[in-house]
């Protein structure tokens, strides 16, 4: 019990949101960072922060694209932070069943 | 980012919370299914029902009844397209392709059905004949691509719905004008309000 460990990249307040955000969408789909920033209420420096903190650890994946003449930003949850979040929450449900 | 507030981890009861209330907060990037049924059920309820109440004695709903159905099937398209558009905006992806795809079977299939209608009527159908028709397929082309819906986001009960539309349009046409327009009405309206209710529940359980 008590080695059980919480992933540090996901068990930060912004980082849990941004991942259980990127994690309720469809398995491959991508959001644009403006929608992303919309639904997570974060300033889009922080945004960007913690976006490559979690891409350095390979949990998302970022895409650069142009829609006409803008150019967008696309966001991805990789399979391996798919995974990870996956672990974390199951740690946290056995964390919290196992206290005693 | 030097202004960033300092993040510090949450306990467990409280990460579980914040996840909890990040999915919630993702139902927003879906079509909600409650309000597009909620939307249908009352075009139809109002359309067909106003087309029954003014067709009882010669079989025939007057202009006004038939332009306040039309209207509200407009009206209906525009809003379901509004929704999906506004609901699914900066997402990408193959399942945002597939729902995008699947949401532009809808104005195909009633296109093909008013060409169809069209045709009957051009071919010398009757009022009767090409009333009955335009309902019956209405229902036939709502019914699949609902059955197609259930298929695609693996939902049963949206699948169960669209086969009773199927078989109400159909079952419709038996019972002859204007009891089809009634029939439409509150098993076809009806049937997707109950059905909006019923997803209802079932996503605040």
């Amino acid at each position: 019990m008590p080695d059980e460990q919480l992933d540090p990249v996901i068990h930060a307040q912004a980082r849990l949101r941004v991942v259980a955000t990127l994690a309720s969408l469809g398995t491959h789909d991508r959001i644009s960072f403006p929608r992303l920033q919309k639904l997570l209420d974060m300033t889009a420096g922080n945004l960007s922060t913690h976006l490559r903190r979690l891409e350095e650890a390979d949990y998302v994946t970022i895409t650069k694209t142009h829609e006409g003449r803008t150019p967008a930003t696309y966001v991805e949850l990789t399979l391996a932070g798919r995974l990870a979040f996956e672990r974390y929450t199951q740690t946290l449900r056995s964390l919290l069943g196992g206290t005693s | 980012m030097a202004t960033d507030p300092p993040d510090e981890a949450p306990d467990p009861a409280d990460a579980l919370a914040i996840i909890a209330a990040q999915r919630a907060l993702a139902e927003d990037t879906r079509p909600s299914s409650t309000w597009i049924f909620a939307l249908w059920g009352t075009a139809w309820l109002l359309g067909y029902g106003a087309m029954w109440l003014t067709a009882s004695d010669d079989r025939r709903p007057s202009l006004l009844a038939v332009v306040v159905a039309i209207g509200l099937g407009l009206v209906a398209v525009v809003l379901t397209i509004v929704h999906v558009l506004r609901r699914t905006h900066g997402i990408a992806g193959a399942g945002a392709r597939q729902g995008a795809l699947y949401g532009w079977a809808w104005p195909i299939g009633f296109v093909a059905q008013s060409l169809i209608v069209g045709g009957l009527g051009r071919a010398g159908a009757s009022d009767e004949v090409t009333g009955l028709a335009a309902n019956a397929i209405a229902a036939l082309v709502v019914g699949l691509l609902y059955i197609a819906g259930g298929l695609l986001w693996d939902d049963t009960g949206m699948y169960v719905v669209g086969g009773w539309m199927a078989l109400v349009g159909a079952a419709a046409a038996l019972t002859g004008l204007p009891a089809s327009y009634l029939v439409m009405a509150l098993a076809g309206g009806g049937g997707m309000l109950a059905l909006g209710l019923v997803t209802r529940i079932r996503s605040r359980a």
